[in-house]
């Protein structure tokens, strides 16, 4: 379970390194790596020429991410006013963002309309309506649902109009006014196969060009969404061989239509390490037990609300042997991992868990008065102030 | 060249070049930009949205002071609520026979930044004897405050923002609390073209609150989409109707030179396109 053969070469296998860190910053540490992020960036770039990259900033909400992408020229996709006062504080321009909750309060227009924000994410009649009295500064991208057995986190059954419905709601939409722009799907998160993404484009497709012919809306704007794997493990595609056949089907949309995207977890994932350290241990039936300072309910928050495994190594060698890494909550379910094969540690042994930049310091928690994992960054952009609204 | 985008509609907007930036700031209430324009001069911008520049300020705050002040014909107490880039000000003090001038603004950074940024806007008018400087939540002020106005002027930003309670029924309310008898209220209300909602809901609450009101409308090049309104709302249904001569007597004897006020102008103003009429129920 969980551990994968190959890693990638990095700094977090020296012991010099990573003790310096711990030494200088405390244990648990969460060390983001700017410069493998602004690889994933351009990577994803590469693999999606034309694609308008926005940032779901939920993956990791954390200013240097959002900075080290800024300067990068991302954009950025928000989903709440939290999410807004942290682009205001980075001067971000809200030319390069879009609201994408489909369900919002008025307040939530609003703060986003004050920011500059002006385009939003739809799925159905009543959230059409809300957008009556501002439809003279907004315009609307239509989610649609498209479900994948294929994605890990299902992202279309809470949200989306089905693929029928979405002829009538761009013909209320006229009806009331309202300028919709484009569409949006979301096939899921961490797809293991294109198909999904892939079909949906072509459904959007042909949706599209319904649209245009029967003179409902012209959708000049695609949003693909995210669900871009990160390799958590060998069996995860590469991003490369994920994007080969969306740009085919990318290719057969009009020329007039715009492709955007929501990464999230394919930016930010393989980022972040997790430095924590063996505060005790026990034998138990036939296991011996390590706890760690960091858990479930911290930064591998994850491996509860979306069963991942993490990429996780230990510092020395020895024989194997099965043994249970257990978080530092009172909570029994607080399990990092159930049966890992691990030389014999020592309290004061670190553990380091790679890949855990999406979703994890974003759902951790503080249960058991336990504080947030710290975050610090390597390879961070100057601090530069630029000039909201200004480019 | 940078580039200042506004931010005001999706698909639609203006673009200016940017000489040279100011200043920029968030505040506790608003983001707030000044920089300079090759053809508008300085621009300040709140939230990204232009709201005053050196070169078209002129048509907007004389139609929102002198119209008013001068349909009045004997106003001595002005308020202003809003306003901090002292544009406002400015005009009304420029009426030898106000005698007290109170200016309610929320953001004492505002017109510290004004007077340093903007000092055109201004011209020193925050130095008048008769004014008296409030830094406070204009609805909160209208509605606690025992003193009563011959004119009151509400300069407020977009009503998505803090100016928002600037543009409800309680403040149309509270303002009627502070006026004199034969007073006058009056408020920027928006490009009708680009916005109609605002006008036609302004027009709802006004007319639940005073006898006359009315809308009246300048076209200030940088609110774009064509020309804005400022409503009007008085109990005094004459203030509306006051001969030409008579707007003429009173311009002259005020003896003030304008560049985009002149009682031809103001009688015309009250002349509204049927689109508005129509929205406003007219």
């Amino acid at each position: 379970m969980g551990v994968v053969t190959e890693l990638r070469p990095d700094r977090f296998n020296d012991p010099g390194f990573v003790n310096d860190l711990l030494r200088q910053h405390g244990s648990p540490l969460l060390v983001l790596d700017c410069e493998r992020l602004r690889e994933a960036y351009r990577n994803l770039c590469a693999s999606l020429p034309g694609v308008t990259l926005h940032y779901a900033i939920k993956a990791l909400p954390d200013p240097t991410v959002v900075a080290t992408l800024a300067a990068e020229g991302a954009c950025f996709d928000i989903a709440t006013s939290g999410e807004i006062a942290m682009l205001q504080s980075l001067y971000v321009n809200p030319r390069n963002t879009i609201h994408t909750h489909p369900i919002k309060r008025d307040r939530d227009i609003r703060d986003a309309l004050r920011f500059g924000c002006t385009t939003f994410v739809v799925d159905n009649s009543d959230e059409l309506l809300k957008f009556v009295r501002y439809r003279g500064r907004v315009a609307l991208l239509l989610r649609v649902c498209f479900r994948s057995k294929d994605a890990k986190i299902d992202l279309s059954k809470k949200f989306g109009c089905p693929l029928e419905e979405a002829a009538n709601l761009l013909e209320q939409a006229k009806t009331l006014g309202l300028n919709v722009k484009g569409l949006s799907f979301h096939v899921g998160s961490q797809c293991s196969s294109p198909t999904a993404h892939v079909n949906a484009i072509r459904s959007c497709n042909a949706l599209i060009r319904k649209a245009y012919s029967e003179d409902l809306a012209h959708l000049g704007i695609l949003d693909i969404g995210g669900g871009f794997p990160a390799a958590y493990d060998a069996n995860t595609p590469a991003i490369e061989a994920y994007c080969a056949p969306l740009r085919e089907a990318l290719s057969e949309l009009p020329a007039w239509v715009e492709t955007i995207a929501e990464p999230g977890r394919a930016l930010v994932a393989d980022s972040m390490t997790c430095l924590s350290t063996v505060i005790g241990r026990a034998r138990r039936s036939d296991r011996i037990w390590y706890y760690l300072d960091e858990g479930v309910y911290g930064a591998f928050s994850g491996q509860l609300y979306e069963q991942l495994q993490y990429p996780l190594t230990v510092l020395k060698e020895g024989p194997l042997q099965p043994s249970v890494l257990a978080g530092p909550t009172c909570d029994s379910i607080d399990i990092v991992a159930e049966s890992i094969e691990l030389p014999e540690l020592e309290i004061g042994d670190v553990i380091v868990g790679r890949m855990m930049g999406a979703y994890t310091a974003a759902t951790a928690s503080e249960f058991n008065s336990i504080p947030r994992t710290p975050i610090i960054a390597l390879d961070a952009p100057e601090p530069q102030q630029q000039v909201a609204y200004i480019a | 060249m940078a580039k200042f985008t506004e931010v005001l509609y999706d698909d639609y907007g203006q673009l200016f070049g940017v000489d040279e930036v100011f200043f920029e700031h968030r505040t506790d209430h608003q983001h707030l930009l000044i920089f300079r324009n090759s053809r508008f001069g300085r621009v300040m911008t709140l939230d990204g949205v232009v709201q005053t520049t050196e070169r078209d300020e002129f048509i907007y705050h004389e139609m929102l002071a002198h119209t008013p002040i001068l349909a009045h014909g004997k106003a001595r107490r002005v308020l202003i609520v809003g306003g901090g880039d002292g544009g406002m000000l400015r005009e009304v003090c420029r009426h030898q026979s106000v005698e007290h001038i109170t200016q309610v603004e929320i953001d004492a950074s505002v017109v510290e930044m004004s007077k340093q940024h903007l000092p055109n806007h201004s011209q020193g008018a925050y130095d008048d004897p008769r004014l008296e400087l409030v830094i406070a939540d204009g609805m909160r002020y209208v509605r606690e405050a025992s003193e009563t106005f011959d004119v009151i002027i509400s300069d407020s930003t977009d009503p998505i923002g803090p100016g928002e309670v600037l543009f409800t029924q309680d403040f149309y309310v509270a303002c009627q609390a502070r006026l004199n008898p034969g007073g006058v209220l009056v408020t920027q209300n928006g490009v009708p073209f680009m916005q109609l909602a605002e006008v036609k809901s302004t027009a709802q609450r006004l007319a639940k609150t005073f006898a006359d009101w009315h809308f009246y409308s300048a076209a200030v090049p940088t609110y774009i989409g064509g020309i804005m309104t400022f409503a009007w709302a008085s109990d005094d249904t004459t203030l509306r109707q006051v001969p030409l001569a008579t707007l003429q007597e009173r311009f002259q004897a005020a003896g003030i030179k304008t560049r985009y006020y002149n009682p031809a102008i103001h009688q015309a103003a009250f002349a509204l396109p049927q689109y508005i009429l129509e929205a406003i129920g007219k």
